[in-house]
């Protein structure tokens, strides 16, 4: 019960700290409601016992958040969010791709097949152990390849980005 | 004797206060006008007399004002005095008149007993007054803010009130800026984000692309035209003042940096000292001249009381002695060792590396306080010890390499030309010199690290003509020259070749010309520090050694 | 109990500082000091970020703290001993970068803002070497749990065990801590006080027990990962975790005195450049030796 309590004030924060994204008008605070909005998700997964994923979770986004204030301060015109601009674009697109985007996600949700509800929650220790067979075994291709991946998009991003040396 | 503070924080005094106010008392901090450097080259060491030194106003609890101060940095005082938190005090040491600063909670004269005395009583004054009950705030021209409303894509379009860009239709966005006679404090950048534009300082850059509908537009569209800087970052511009307070630099050096990101993007140094200068050499006795322009330069004071002396004796077409030549090149050589000293201190608080701040300072407070040569020999060997360990710390070279190098051959002189590999030294044809056997130090790189090389051999070299000259001192005879004569002589000062070509009316002294290294030097601010990283711009200006007095604009 | 050493440590952590600058052991100068900034007024700057300007220095504070909770002082003294522990203190450590970002913005200043740059610069250079260090260390404690980690040193610190991982374990860390060589976003001399300097009054002094507390929970971590945390014959274990503490504080303050600050671009290029490679041979070498051992 306390459970689904806690998951479920997570699960507004998240979706709170989402909608203050767009509210608000200052980029940097944007950027930071995002970062506590993924920050919430990474709590929600606290709560269901996912200790490795949460802890994961709340990790990765400080930092991509930090990076991405940044980058919204650089490119930006006002990054202050005085001047109180509509910051919202292609109103009718947006709104479309939202309303596809939440069926799409309720259908997942709803019809996907899950499996049987754990009761017994593996303790978090053997959590950790069995995720990292978990990536040693099954899904080793999966995530060499991503990685890989990953690796070449950075790689080919920094090369394009270089301006030509004369 | 006062009994409280003037700069006192408003509440009535309980006995918790009392003890906040006994603690702030062990705990002196201070925030130096015109700079540590100016303490430091006048022999006063601050932390002996238990003061620390602060960065910024707002870490500071006293401001002290050190010798008479111009009007230009009176002002900037004033600024910093507003933005330092209560209880704060004003300690005036050798200052004359500090308007518009309240009066002085303790003013004593410019010794180092002196100022611990000060000090002691500064601390009696905190422990007792630090809080009241009733405070008067501080007002003051300069720290009037005005506001202007200006548009955030067009940072030109200003306006009285509130309203809307003409040009793209946006509202018109409130931009502060202080006012007073238009001078900067240090810490009047509270304007830079509200509504600057992105790269617009030019803001007829083309590619705009049109923002009458506010369509969606793409990064690359907005950012097309603008001046990009050298890392290839596109970023916020922002104007942020350097000085003239700014702990990292030469105190009084007021500079303007428009940063891109961090990168600096666009130089304006605000041309010397506000009434400082060569219009306050008119109309002085040629008795008091020498020490009119001693006192104009209290980085360097013997130098230029030497090159008074020089032009006016050849003014008078007197032939100066074997004795006082001898004992002006020990003067200036002891002068030239401190100077550097004085000069790492700086740098090496710039850098960060503060065991070179600490040490250079202590030794240049023992050098400017040795009686004679045998104690400056005396010390020779320990400044020797420093040098080379300095030389040899590990990543300086790094650290150092490659910035401030400036374009071709400019018309530089002292170490920054000796630096370049360029065997400019007025000492050369010195007639006391020669004697002593002196070569001038050239290096070769022309950047911040051959500076660094260059002084620092320069001070082991000092140190040994010091020695070889036997005096450190001279007697000053006033040559007695009639009116119409004209004198001209250069003296190398510790940061290039100053020249001086005097003519006499009645008793009053004309100063047809002075040339100074650092009013050169300064015109180059704008090469060594543009298009580089902020801390790159301020260690390449740090090393060309301007010294702000000195600057004639 | 644990909160009392860690306020203790970073009690101890400012001496030391003040010990590193000024050159004067006082016992009772951070008292002084900090009562002394208790008692200024806090001025804030006219147009300031008010949510970003009041939360900085409290979450580089809580950061630390959370870091240090999953931290052994004892066997047995910790606050929550995590199955994901030696995660955990890089995620907590994450948000010292968040805090000084809003330290930057904040206060809408020049300086902070640019000092708020050049952290996440030095961000980017060191964070990669905070978290692959660990990564060998749990490789060879089998386990993320910080106790573990600490009773898998049994036999050998993981000091002489990974010295490469140490190494750069101990300069990323200084990195993180922003100390000298590393204090870009503090510079004194150069950004007059960087993000520090528009804090005055008490929210200086919660700024500054923010980072005396965030030095010890850095050093406490690099005692714990590879100095063998509470291992050693004599003493009490919590004073062994206690004493290599200090002496890993000391020498991080000490060492930053003879050395200029680095530049943001060679931060940077070495820690990509030279940094992550020698890291994954750290995590090399260390699989080596398991293989090898077992």
């Amino acid at each position: 019960m306390a459970q689904a309590v806690f998951t479920g004030s997570f699960g507004v924060a998240a979706i709170w700290f989402g909608v203050v994204v767009f509210r608000t008008s200052s980029m940097v605070r944007s950027a930071l409601a995002l970062l506590f909005s993924q920050a919430a998700i990474g709590g929600m997964f606290l709560a269901m016992e996912t200790e490795f994923l949460g802890v994961l979770q709340i990790m990765m986004m400080a930092t991509e958040m930090a990076i991405m204030a940044i980058f919204m301060v650089m490119y930006m015109m006002d990054p202050g969010g005085l001047s109180e601009m509509d910051m919202t674009h292609q109103k009718r697109a947006s709104l479309a791709a939202g309303v596809l985007g939440a069926f799409g996600a309720l259908a997942v949700a709803l019809l996907a097949g899950w499996g049987p509800v754990e009761v017994q929650v593996p303790a978090a220790t053997a959590q950790v152990h069995d995720l990292g067979i978990e990536i040693m075994e099954r899904s080793m291709l999966i995530f060499e390849t991503t990685g890989v991946t990953i690796l070449t998009a950075m790689i080919a991003a920094t090369a394009i980005a270089i301006q030509r040396r004369h | 004797m006062k009994g409280s503070l003037s700069g006192a924080r408003e509440g009535r005094p309980s006995a918790l206060r009392r003890l906040v106010a006994k603690a702030s008392a062990d705990d002196l901090c201070a925030f130096v006008v015109p700079g540590p450097d100016v303490a430091r080259a006048r022999g006063i060491d601050l932390g002996a007399a238990g003061l620390g030194v602060a960065a910024t106003p707002r870490h500071a609890g006293v401001i002290l004002l050190l010798g008479e101060l111009p009007a230009g940095l009176k002002k900037a005082a004033a600024v910093a005095y507003a933005q330092m938190p209560r209880p704060r005090a004003v300690l005036a040491v050798g200052a004359g008149d500090i308007s518009p600063l309240p009066g002085p909670d303790v003013s004593v004269a410019a010794t180092q007993a002196d100022l611990a005395a000060g000090v002691d009583e500064l601390r009696r004054l905190f422990a007792a007054g630090a809080f009241v009950e009733e405070t008067t705030a501080f007002y003051a021209d300069e720290i009037e803010t005005e506001t202007t409303y200006a548009c955030p894509m067009h940072p030109g379009v200003t306006s009285g009130g509130p309203g809307s860009c003409p040009r793209c239709g946006m509202d018109l966005v409130p931009r502060e800026s202080t006012g007073g006679s238009g001078h900067e404090g240090h810490h009047g950048a509270h304007d830079s984000h509200a509504g600057m534009g992105h790269g617009s300082v030019d803001e007829d850059a083309g590619g705009h692309g049109d923002h009458g509908d506010m369509g969606f537009m793409s990064m690359v569209e907005m950012t097309q035209g603008t001046p990009r800087s050298s890392d290839g970052l596109q970023m916020e511009w922002a104007d942020a003042p350097f000085g003239p307070l700014f702990p990292g630099l030469p105190g009084g050096l007021a500079m303007s940096f428009t940063l891109d990101g961090d990168t600096v993007a666009v130089v304006k140094a605000m041309r010397g000292i506000d009434g400082w200068g060569p219009e306050s050499l008119d109309d002085v006795t040629a008795r008091e001249f020498p020490e009119r322009l001693a006192f104009l330069s209290p980085l360097s004071p013997i130098a230029y009381r030497v090159l008074a002396l020089r032009a006016l004796g050849v003014a008078a077409g007197a032939e100066t002695d074997e004795e006082t030549l001898l004992g002006q090149v020990g003067a200036l050589e002891r002068e030239r060792a401190a100077s550097h000293l004085g000069w790492l201190s700086g740098f090496g608080r710039l850098l960060g590396y503060s065991w070179l701040g600490e040490n250079a300072g202590r030794l240049q407070v023992a050098l400017l306080r040795a009686a004679d040569a045998g104690e400056v020999g005396r010390l020779e060997p320990e400044v020797g010890k420093f040098v080379r360990r300095v030389i040899r710390t590990p990543l300086l070279a790094r650290r150092l390499e490659g910035i401030g190098t400036l374009p071709g051959d400019a018309e530089i002189s002292g170490p920054v030309a000796r630096a370049s590999g360029l065997a400019r030294d007025a000492r050369a044809q010195g007639t006391g010199y020669r004697h002593l056997g002196f070569e001038p130090v050239v290096r070769d790189g022309g950047d911040a690290f051959a500076r660094l090389r260059v002084r620092l051999a320069e001070i082991e070299q000092s140190l040994g003509l010091v020695r070889r000259a036997g005096v450190v001192s001279f007697t000053e005879v006033k040559p007695a020259a009639n009116a119409g004569d004209v004198g001209v002589a250069t003296v190398e000062t510790p940061r290039g070749a100053a020249t001086l070509r005097v003519t006499l009316r009645e008793d009053a002294v004309e100063v047809l010309e002075l040339r100074t290294p650092s009013s050169v030097h300064q015109g180059f601010v704008g090469a060594v520090a543009e298009q580089r990283e902020v801390a790159d711009a301020l260690v390449g200006v740090a090393s060309l050694d301007i010294s702000p007095w000195e600057v004639t604009g | 109990m644990i909160f009392l050493v860690l306020a203790a440590g970073a009690y101890f952590v400012a001496v030391l500082e003040r010990w590193a600058t000024k050159g004067r052991f006082s016992l009772k100068g951070p008292v002084v000091s900090g009562l002394a900034l208790l008692g200024r007024e806090s001025l804030v700057p006219r147009k300031l970020d008010r949510i970003f300007f009041e939360a900085a220095p409290p979450l580089v504070l809580v950061s630390a703290v959370l870091a240090a909770a999953v931290l052994p002082l004892a066997p047995g003294l910790v606050v929550a001993d995590l199955a994901t522990g030696a995660l955990f203190v890089n995620a907590a450590l994450a948000y010292v970068m968040v805090a000084l970002l809003m330290a930057g913005w904040g206060p809408d200043g020049a300086y902070a803002m640019v000092a708020g740059f050049r952290f996440l610069g030095q961000l980017v250079a060191y964070s990669m070497l905070i978290v692959m260090p660990i990564t060998a260390v749990a490789m060879r404690a089998e386990s993320l749990v910080t106790t573990v980690v600490v009773t898998s040193q049994a036999t050998l610190w993981n000091a002489a065990y990974q010295p490469l991982g140490f190494v750069l374990y101990f300069l990323a860390a200084m990195a993180v801590a922003f100390l000298p060589p590393f204090d870009l976003p503090v510079a004194p001399g150069e950004l007059a006080g960087g993000v520090e300097a528009e804090y005055t009054g008490w929210r200086l002094a919660a700024m500054r027990l923010g980072r005396a507390t965030l030095v010890f929970t850095l050093a406490l971590s690099v005692t714990v990962f590879y100095l063998g945390g509470w291992l050693g014959p004599v003493l009490p274990p919590w004073a062994w975790t206690v004493l290599k503490t200090l002496v890993v504080t000391a020498v991080m303050l000490w060492l930053g005195r003879y050395v200029p600050r680095l530049r943001e671009a060679d931060v940077l290029a070495w820690g990509w450049k030279y940094g992550i490679p020698l890291a994954l041979l750290n995590i090399f070498y260390v699989g080596v030796v398991l293989l090898g051992a077992a």
